[in-house]
């Protein structure tokens, strides 16, 4: 050991030491030197770059979506509500594992693959990076508390309070007001560049009926905030607000009421009831049955429950009834016994001797009388015009339309809508057939044969028009030709709308006035020609006037029973009904009143639609008359008696307003 | 006179007040040492606050380890160098012991079996203790060689780093490891060991390194070097925390956003923001201005530190002196580098500054040893 210590230089050695010392400080020097320069790089040179993704990082520009507008009946009843639900939310960006989140997701609360599939859908669509992708839409609250304890495993997770359409009426309105849903790729394309900006925080838009028709102004403009976000996407602060404006609140025309009546007058039949206020075309009611809970498309409704609605054929619930056409039969022959009187085919004397056939000149066939498809066979005998519409007399009006042609016939018609689609905002409604030369060449290749004329004559062949025409031209007839054109939509935010209306429908102006008294007291009898001599008694009267001895008003109309024109075979193989209903004919009815009245207008024409209701007189009639009830007495309470005491000096022309 | 008498004289740090220079120099303490101490501990807490939200409870917790920490210190630096010199094979034994010990009986805690839970004791981390045994193990051995240290040396003291830390490595804690190893190394870097075998030993390691990367190194060794290159490729996993820091650092600007006006911080997008990445919160709310703060507060501990290796009397207190204080200067190096993107991301904190628990108390031990150093046996010499 020694000899060790010996060989140390201590001198030499603490030299070498300082040197090594030196050496040290340097590097400390040279080191920290680098790190400043590195950090002047980043906090001086990339500043600005920095701070701009400093702020990328917790600033979020995001949407607030705007409430959309309510929708009310005519005395304010609502028809369409918004309800506050609460959602489950995703932010795709946050999410480590999207399965593994899932995953744990559906241990927590009940989320069907059908849930996950349509979320998937929803990520697929171009969004704002960031935005919240809902998951599962109506939490309970016991769901809402699972979730919230598990908040620190879910990343990107949120619970979103969301307000959604409700339709307080259910299935009652699910044609008429139609329904939100939401949204889809197709429709998010056909928007316009700012209207899709405006949908950024909408996940619903308008499908059906009015909530599309007027979705612009039910759906009012998105507003925008800033807000800061933590790394957990949780809001933080509020920085910057544009407040959303909210959707117009609309009202109807529509009566809640009447829609109610006329609903439970159809009773367990499929069919439509149009209810319209001849004065300002406002329509009352638009009932279709059977329909749909329109709050099951509101927040994505289950592939199964659409399943049970697109598969039932025999209901069909989807189809709206009211805006579909149907052959409308002998409704048509108070328009054609018009025709036929301002054209001077007929007039007030002109009578034929009815044999219960009709037969083109050199041709043997025969046209039945449809009306008198009983056991009795034989004809009306001795028959005007104002006995061929009360007793609803087929070979009248064979030898009418034969003798008018069809182009007379297609002009003539034409006027009261049928064949077009009069009203205003019911743009989704099928315009029907009203055949003419040009559109049997257009749609059939074919000319037209005289045989058509016949069928046309009676509302069938290619005649077809929907529920709405019917009641749109009943009002014409109403209005002794002045042509409101109907619409459902009365005011916005409570002042009265005027629809701009271009092209407006001439008025159907007549050769003399008088047909249109004349026509009004024929509707009348079908409805109050008691029975008397053998076929001369109104086709309604036993369903209408007779089980009301003291109806207070008189009621016009006209019925109608149409062919049912074919049947798919599937239906027919059908064992859920008997088949023999199906093969029955579609019943209908069109009526306008208080008729024959001179001390008050007509206030309600109706159209009503029983499909396979087999007779119109005695199945679509009493409808009507239950909805007219309703109108005038329940919901105007016109009291008729204390009206005719008062006479003419009080003279009522728009109940209601 | 001595040069380092000449530059003790020259400083005038004890000449104003030759009685207070006295009470320091009983009470075994350095005045500039402690002051620059305090000051980083209180900078430190300051951050703290911020860093962990106002989190009184946290700030209170390490001002309390801090105290801890100075009160181990003032103990260490009652005893004279001779006394650890002496000690030195013992403790660096009883070290290597606990070890082993923590082979078999070591509680693991976030992947690394490092803990000790003895009965009777705290639970403490025995590589903690190596980082101060090392360095005064080889000190000891080669303070009493002569320098520059010859082969045989070098292999002996290359064996007394690389057991221990061979050791370490197998409870899966790399960067102790590395920094026990570091520790002893700087000893020999000090002995006067000759450059060439320095260089060729960098360049050993240099030519090594590719075959330890394909074939020795782990998954998320791999992917913290990948992700030094190109911290994008995984924006939201590996490089996240590289990412959202320099957010932080850059967006502070020279002059910093303001105390506790760090949104980078406080709405989480740094992580680990009380610990090992505290300096982004730091720059992100001070800046640049405040970083610089920092680093002359590191430099002014460390010039104080090697000034007192320099002004050590032997050889052992020499080289003590100089590791001890080269190792507080990598900590926080690494750790300010990793922090701003220079290095690989490497779980180190920043002394002092950072929230840590026993690791702390380690550093007061060095600083001890420092203040140790500087005043026994100073009053014979006068």
């Amino acid at each position: 050991m020694a000899g060790k210590w010996q060989l140390k230089d201590h001198e030499a050695e603490q030299r070498l030491f300082n040197r090594r010392l030196i050496v040290a400080a340097s590097l400390v020097t040279l080191l920290f030197a680098a790190l400043v320069v590195k950090l002047v790089d980043l906090q001086i040179y990339q500043y600005e770059y920095f701070s701009a993704r400093a702020d990328g990082n917790r600033l979020h520009s995001q949407y607030v979506p705007p409430l959309r507008g309510l929708i009310f009946d005519r005395n304010g009843e609502l028809l369409a509500d918004n309800q506050p639900i609460f959602n489950l939310t995703v932010v795709r960006e946050q999410v480590v594992d999207m399965d593994a989140t899932l995953g744990t997701l559906s241990q927590l609360v009940r989320i069907t693959d059908d849930d996950i599939e349509q979320f998937k859908n929803r990520l697929r669509r171009s969004r704002v990076p960031y935005s919240s992708v809902p998951l599962r839409y109506v939490l309970s609250d016991a769901e809402q508390a699972k979730i919230a304890v598990n908040e620190h495993r879910l990343p990107g997770v949120a619970i979103e309070p969301q307000f959604v359409r409700s339709y307080p009426l259910g299935e009652l309105t699910a044609h008429a007001i139609g329904y939100v849903s939401e949204i889809n790729r197709e429709e998010l394309d056909a928007l316009a560049e700012d209207e899709r900006e405006n949908y950024g925080g909408t996940n619903h838009i308008g499908k059906t009926g009015i909530e599309r028709t007027y979705e612009e102004l039910l759906h009012g403009t998105v507003g925008y905030e800033i807000v800061e976000k933590n790394n957990r996407g949780q809001i933080m602060r509020r920085l910057d607000r544009t407040d959303p404006v909210a959707g117009k609140n609309l009202t109807l025309h529509m009566d809640a009421q009447l829609q109610r009546a006329a609903e439970e007058a159809l009773g367990d039949y499929r069919g439509a009831v149009v209810a319209i206020d001849p004065n300002t075309g406002g329509i009352l009611a638009m009932v279709s049955k059977p329909a749909f809970d329109p709050n099951l498309f509101v927040t994505g409704i289950s592939s199964r429950d659409y399943g049970a609605l697109v598969t039932d054929e025999i209901n069909t619930p989807l189809f709206d009834r009211t805006t579909n056409p149907y052959p409308p039969a002998s409704t048509v022959k108070p328009f054609l016994g018009l025709a036929g009187l301002h054209s001077g085919l007929v007039d007030y004397t002109y009578t034929i001797e009815d044999p219960g056939y009709f037969r083109l000149p050199g041709v043997s066939y025969r046209w039945g009388d449809y009306t008198l498809r009983t056991a009795l066979g034989g004809g009306h005998g001795h028959t005007d015009l104002m006995k061929a519409i009360y007793q609803s007399c087929d070979t009248f009006f064979y030898d009418l339309g034969y003798r008018m042609g069809i182009d007379n016939m297609h002009g003539f018609m034409s006027q009261f809508g049928f064949g077009d689609n009069f009203a205003l905002d019911v743009a989704y409604a099928r315009t029907g057939v009203l055949p003419s030369r040009e559109w049997k060449m257009a749609s059939r290749g074919e000319p037209w044969y005289p045989g058509d004329t016949i069928n046309s004559s009676i509302g069938q062949g290619y005649m077809w028009a929907t529920p709405l025409q019917l009641a749109t031209a009943a009002a014409i007839i109403a209005n002794k030709g002045t042509v409101v054109q109907p619409r459902m939509l009365k005011a916005v935010e409570g002042d009265a709308y005027e629809p701009l209306i271009e092209d407006a429908v001439p008025d159907v102006m007549l050769s003399d006035p008088d047909y249109w008294r004349y026509i009004e007291d024929a509707m009348t009898m079908v409805v109050h020609r008691p029975y008397g001599a053998f076929r001369d008694y109104g086709t309604a009267y036993e369903a209408i006037a007779m089980p009301d001895k003291d109806m207070a008003y008189k009621m016009a109309g006209k019925s109608g029973s149409a062919q049912v024109v074919s049947i798919s075979q599937d239906i027919l193989k059908s064992e859920d009904i008997e088949v023999s209903d199906l093969n029955k004919d579609h019943g209908l009815f069109i009526s306008f009143a208080p008729a024959q009245n001179h001390l008050i207008t007509p206030q309600i024409a109706v159209a009503v639609f029983v499909e396979n209701g087999e007779s119109g007189g005695k199945v679509a009639g009493p409808i009507a008359k239950a909805a007219t009830d309703t109108y005038l007495l329940d919901i105007l309470e016109i009291d008729f008696p204390a009206l005719e005491a008062a006479g003419s000096d009080r003279f009522i022309t728009q109940a209601d307003d | 006179m001595t040069s380092q008498d000449f530059v003790r004289q020259a400083t005038g740090l004890h000449a104003p007040n030759r009685g207070l220079s006295a009470v320091w120099r009983l009470l075994h303490t350095d005045p500039p040492l402690l002051l620059g101490i305090i000051l980083l501990c209180g900078f430190g807490l300051f951050v703290l606050f911020s860093a962990s939200g106002g989190d009184v409870a946290v700030v209170r917790r390490q001002a309390l380890i801090m105290l801890a920490g100075l009160i181990v210190m003032f103990i260490v630096s009652q005893f004279s160098v001779y006394f650890f010199r002496r000690w030195a094979p013992s403790m660096y034994a009883a070290g290597l012991a606990l070890l082993i010990l923590v082979l078999f009986i070591g509680v693991e805690t976030n992947g690394a079996r490092s803990w000790l839970d003895l009965p009777g004791l705290p639970s403490f981390q025995p590589s903690e203790i190596l980082k101060v045994v090392v360095p005064l193990m080889l000190a000891w051995y080669l303070a009493s060689r002569p320098l520059p240290p010859r082969f045989k040396h070098l292999f002996w003291s290359a064996f007394m780093v690389l057991v221990p830390a061979g050791l370490i490595v197998v409870q899966n804690d790399t960067g102790t490891a590395i920094m026990v190893a570091m520790s002893g190394i700087f000893v020999v870097l000090l002995a006067g060991i000759r450059w060439r075998i320095v260089f060729s030993g960098v360049f050993a390691m240099l030519l090594a390194s590719p075959a330890w990367y394909l074939f020795l190194a782990q998954e998320h060794q791999k992917n913290r070097i990948l992700t030094f290159f190109d911290p994008y490729r995984d924006p939201t996993g590996a490089g996240y925390n590289i990412i959202q820091s320099q957010i932080a650092i850059g967006s502070g600007g020279l002059y910093g956003k303001g105390y506790g006006g760090g949104a980078q911080s406080h709405l989480d997008f740094i992580p680990e923001s009380n610990t090992d990445f505290i300096l982004a919160v730091l720059a992100e709310e001070f800046g640049l201005l405040g970083v610089l703060f920092l680093i002359a507060l590191y430099l002014f501990v460390l010039s104080r530190g090697l000034y007192i290796a320099y002004a050590a009397k032997d050889m052992f207190s020499r080289l003590l002196a100089g590791s001890i204080t080269l190792t507080f200067f990598l900590y926080v190096f690494i750790n300010m580098a990793m922090v701003s993107g220079l290095v690989p991301v490497i779980g180190l904190p920043l002394p002092l500054i950072s929230r840590g628990g026993t690791a702390i108390v380690t550093l007061f031990i060095g600083f001890g040893l420092l203040m140790s150093i500087h005043t026994h046996g100073r009053a014979r010499s006068h």
